[in-house]
């Protein structure tokens, strides 16, 4: 496994982030929580079908920013955003904008896995069921495909019907991004997906990020280096709510461009 | 010397106090926990305790057994005074004997023929007139005897003098001119006149009227009798074969049986119009009727055949005729009955057959509360004292007294929970009527109503408060403004404190008229507030930004209170235009006409709505509690997911807080169920069974509350007001358990959230 991973940063190497296709780009972003601002004027455009990882050390806004994209933070009171983030172009603050619309655009996963208390197929249909879907037959392809897309089809196909509360840690969070994924949303956002679990379900989870961006735009916030470094093409690293670098991986952990990242990367502080 | 040491608390380390700390605390909490258990057990036990004697089963025990004295004859009759201690026994010689109940030891002895050339050939007791019998003589005429006993205090001591006195004359009374004697009699009297019906030896039937002419007669026990009557003698139907004869206590039917259990019944009220009202046939073919007697109060009649069936019938008014209906029949003894004695003051009677079988039923109740077979020499007769807690056996050779408990004969699971075919009653029904002026009365026990009320009161009540309070609590919780909350809930909350005492005056004295002035106001408030409240949210919407901008995410609320206010203001001040324009001017008469639906003051709406704001707060802390500890990774997880607000809270957040709301309910339930003061001020407390918002109820809790205090304490009434309220606590018990069952398997289900 180690390998193959290995074997993926080693060819994405020669990736140049102006050759990418942009899917989410962030102009001059100013994020103020009441009078404390979190976020400093941030400028940076997501690469389609591509893991974007944000780093930085706790309290740097790397969530925050991650919050925006899906407008999570609306629900926050107090906050206050200038600036735009533009969904294939269209700004996602303009006038208009259905939320809810947006949000399935762009789902999300959280840190700690939270699965509804129904059923695993219903947690898995919930999101087809808002839409109003009530073809039986067309939810039950979707279950089993988003099931297998999160890698979980095989451990949960004979109790679809049991309380989805009585799988695993690892295993809820995967039917969160199964769930997530069910009503095929362009971009995944993925907030500390691991932090909450075992060295297991952890690869697991790494390794599905893996097939996932074949198909959706991935951006991940860990505070796990090593794991930003496996599973990510593109690193941002974010410092007291700015973004200092954002590049290539490999180039980030490697030779990264700013004394601030150095440090970080090398555990100066973090 | 080392406990010591130990105990020595300087010495004690952090560690040992805190141990000590730990188990001191969880020992109070085990004892706290337990004495509450305790405490409900025994309240438990003590209504238990109270109510046990409702069902308990009577006790007979011999008290004494003494010789017959056979030279006056067979005894015809036995009858015992009021306080037990003196018993008499008519003789087929003609004697009235009185003997001492503990010792036999006779007392006095009266010689009813001694004037009259005659032998007595019939004799029955007039039940339903004090301690008077009649006897039938040999020469077609009847005696009219009563016995007496006078009680005086000399010296501070109870002394009883017995008595025989003559109600309508020492001579007797001439009922058949033709002299023959007399088979059967019957008599029956009041302040104006008295009617006797005899059979004659060659089965005529006559009926000889007394008329009064001055007076001071025929009131009871008065000794002397110096009336003066004027005497008809009348001819009733011929009926072949008549053996028994009854007459009921207003003189106006008589009733005339025949061996075979045919009864003519006979319209007698007007002397010159004698009818026959119908025939109707009592037993079954080959059967043969060996007891005809009334009960108390002298409308049923028991039959008692040779098979052991003991029956009761009484009339059925139908068209205004009133028809001899079976009611009953009782649990069947094992050989002929040979007699049947009633009690004097409640509708039981007892009943002893040829094999020396004694039972001991309560008619209205249908219950047998004794059943035992005395196996000495056979029962011929048996008397029943007033009080009934004393019977006399009889037979040729010997009389035996013993002493009966019998509490409460009353009660029986039909008595409480089924309908009753009450006397006077056109058909069997749920009635509770626990007292009267009237001493003849039957109090009836039905529990139905009550238990009907009790749940009509609550379902109104919940009715009007299930809605509020949830949505109240989903809005507070969900989508109210944090500091908006932090106003609201406390306020609601403490309202949970206002008297519920208060709360049923105000119902009582001012709400329930209101309604009544305001009733179309009031209704049509279902209809103006909701569309008053979504046209201003229309308007509010439309209104620019920059105006709705003023008020902040989750106080909108606010903004509703005048409007509410206004709406309820127009509401009610359209109320007259309303009720002429709809309603003809007057909605009672309305309903009353239209929908035949009678309006009381105070309804089930008045206490639906007074119930209902005693009940919201308790279910809106529940509930809302519930609601806002839904976690906030839920419902983030449906937002990120592209639920709306509201499709989160439907799909999510109800769904996740229902075990909390569906408590909150059963908690409101429990809490409408038992409340007393309001149901009490505000019912108007009518046991009727009639589930119209508009009529009034009587519950449970309230019953209890307005008859415990005019209760006689150990009577049969205070023991069923206790059971009311053993039957109270099962209710508020089992809507407390199924909620807590119902909400461990739910929590069960969402656990580990």
């Amino acid at each position: 496994m180690e390998n193959t991973l290995t074997q993926n940063i080693i060819t994405d190497t020669t990736n140049k982030l102006s050759d990418e296709k942009e899917c989410l780009k962030v102009n001059n972003l100013n994020l103020h929580y009441g009078d404390k601002q979190a976020l400093f004027d941030i400028n940076l455009s997501i690469p389609e079908k591509r893991v974007s990882a944000f780093i930085g050390p706790s309290g740097c806004g790397k969530s925050t920013l991650l919050r925006c994209f899906n407008r999570m933070n609306d629900l926050v009171d107090n906050c206050h955003i200038d600036g735009s983030i533009e969904l294939n172009g269209e700004n996602i603050f303009a006038k208009g904008v259905d939320v809810a619309n947006l949000r399935q655009k762009i789902g999300m996963v959280f840190q700690k896995p939270n699965p509804f208390p129904k059923s695993v197929y219903e947690n898995v249909a919930y999101g087809l069921r808002l839409q109003g879907e009530s073809n039986r037959r067309k939810m039950d392809e979707v279950v089993e495909k988003s099931l297998k897309g999160a890698a979980l089809w095989d451990e949960v196909k004979d109790r679809l019907h049991d309380s989805a509360l009585g799988l695993s840690g690892g295993q809820q969070q995967r039917l969160v991004i199964a769930r997530a994924i069910a009503i095929e949303p362009e971009v995944l956002l993925l907030d500390e997906p691991a932090s909450a679990l075992d060295p297991i379900s952890t690869l697991k989870i790494e390794e599905l990020i893996h097939e996932l961006k074949q198909n959706y735009t991935i951006v991940i916030v860990t505070h796990n280096m090593q794991q930003a470094a496996r599973v990510s093409d593109y690193t941002a690293f974010l410092y007291m709510g700015k973004l200092i670098e954002f590049d290539n991986t490999n180039q980030i952990f490697t030779n990264p461009s700013t004394k601030q990242t150095e440090d970080y990367i090398t555990g100066r502080y973090g | 010397m080392q406990l010591l040491n130990q105990l020595n608390f300087s010495r004690l380390s952090r560690s040992q106090i805190r141990t000590f700390k730990d188990k001191l605390m969880a020992f109070n909490m085990a004892v706290g926990g337990i004495g509450v258990i305790i405490a409900i057990v025994l309240i438990f036990f003590y209504l238990v305790y109270i109510v046990y004697p409702l069902f308990k089963s009577a006790d007979i025990s011999k008290i004494n057994q003494f010789p017959v004295n056979a030279q006056y004859g067979q005894t015809l009759h036995l009858a015992i005074e009021e306080q037990n201690k003196i018993a008499v026994q008519y003789t087929s010689e003609g004697y009235a004997l009185f003997f001492d109940t503990q010792t036999g030891k006779q007392i006095k002895q009266v010689s009813l023929l001694a004037n009259h050339k005659a032998e007595v050939t019939s004799f029955k007791i007039s039940q339903l007139v004090n301690d008077t019998v009649i006897l039938g003589l040999s020469n077609g005429r009847a005696l009219i005897v009563k016995h007496y006993f006078s009680i005086s205090y000399p010296d501070d001591k109870m002394h009883i003098e017995p008595k025989i006195i003559y109600p309508v004359g020492e001579q007797s009374i001439l009922v058949d001119n033709k002299k023959q004697p007399l088979v059967d009699v019957a008599y029956q009297q009041d302040d104006e006149q008295a009617t006797i019906i005899a059979i004659t030896k060659d089965s005529r039937i006559l009926m000889a009227l007394l008329q009064k002419e001055s007076s001071g007669l025929l009131e009871e026990d008065d000794e002397e009798s110096t009336a003066e009557f004027t005497q008809t003698i009348i001819a009733l139907p011929q009926i072949q074969d008549a053996s028994s004869v009854l007459i009921e206590p207003q003189q106006r039917i008589a009733y005339i049986a025949k061996k075979s259990g045919e009864v003519t019944v006979v319209d007698i009220s007007e002397a010159d119009n004698i009818n026959v009202i119908e025939k109707v046939n009592l037993l079954k073919d080959n059967q043969i009727l060996t007891s005809f007697t009334f009960l108390t109060g002298g409308i049923s009649i028991l039959v008692g055949n040779n098979e052991g069936e003991i029956a009761q019938w009484f009339p059925v008014k139908k068209d205004n005729i009133p028809y001899l209906t079976f009611i009953r029949s009782f649990n069947q003894q094992q050989s002929s009955i040979i007699d049947i004695e009633t009690e004097q003051r409640r509708k039981g009677f007892i009943s002893v057959t040829n094999e020396g079988q004694i039972s001991i039923f309560n008619s209205t109740a249908k219950r047998e509360v004794l059943n035992t077979i005395i196996p000495e020499t056979p029962i011929q007769h048996i008397a029943l004292s007033p009080r009934a807690d004393f019977l006399i056996t009889a037979n040729d050779k010997e009389i035996t007294t013993w002493h009966i408990e019998n509490e409460h004969p009353e009660v029986s699971w039909a008595i409480l929970w089924e309908q009753i075919w009450y006397e006077s009653y056109s058909e069997p029904e749920y009635t509770w009527q626990s007292s009267s002026a009237d001493n003849d009365f039957e109090p009836k026990y039905s529990f139905m109503p009550l238990a009907f009320g009790t749940l009509k009161a609550a379902f109104y009540a919940m009715l009007f408060a299930i809605p509020l309070a949830l949505m109240g609590a989903i809005y507070t919780a969900y989508f109210m403004a944090p500091k908006m909350r932090a106003v609201v809930k406390p306020t609601i909350e403490i309202m949970e404190a206002l008297p519920t005492v208060i709360l049923g005056f105000l119902a009582g004295l001012w709400l329930a008229p209101f309604l009544e002035k305001n009733l179309v106001g009031v209704f049509s408030l279902l209809i103006v507030m909701p569309i008053g409240i979504l046209l201003f949210s229309f308007a509010w919407q439309a209104l620019p930004k920059k105006i709705r901008a003023q008020v902040p995410d989750g106080w909108h609320a606010a903004l509703l209170i005048p409007v509410i206010f206004f709406l309820g203001w127009l509401a009610l001040s359209l109320s007259p235009q309303l009720e002429s324009l709809f309603f003809n001017g007057n909605i009672q008469l309305w309903l009353k006409t239209s929908l035949g639906l009678d309006f009381d003051q105070r309804n089930a709406l008045v206490v639906g709505i007074a119930m209902g704001v005693a009940v919201i707060p308790t279910i809106f802390s529940i509930a809302e509690d519930a609601i806002f500890s839904v976690p906030k990774h839920l419902t983030f997880g449906s937002l990120a997911l592209g639920a709306t607000p509201w499709q989160t809270l439907i799909r999510v957040v109800i769904l996740t807080a229902s075990p909390g709301i569906f408590s909150a309910v059963m908690i409101g339930m429990g809490r409408a169920v038992g409340e007393t003061m309001i149901v009490l001020m505000a019912t108007g407390n009518t046991p009727v069974m009639d589930f119209s918002i508009f009529q009034g109820m009587r519950t449970l809790s309230a019953n209890i509350a307005v008859e415990v205090p005019e209760a006689e304490v150990a009577s049969t009434h205070y023991r069923i007001l206790f059971l009311a309220a053993l039957v109270l606590f099962l209710f508020t018990f089992i809507f407390n358990t199924a909620a807590e069952i119902v909400r461990h398997r739910l929590r069960k289900k969402y656990s580990s959230l």
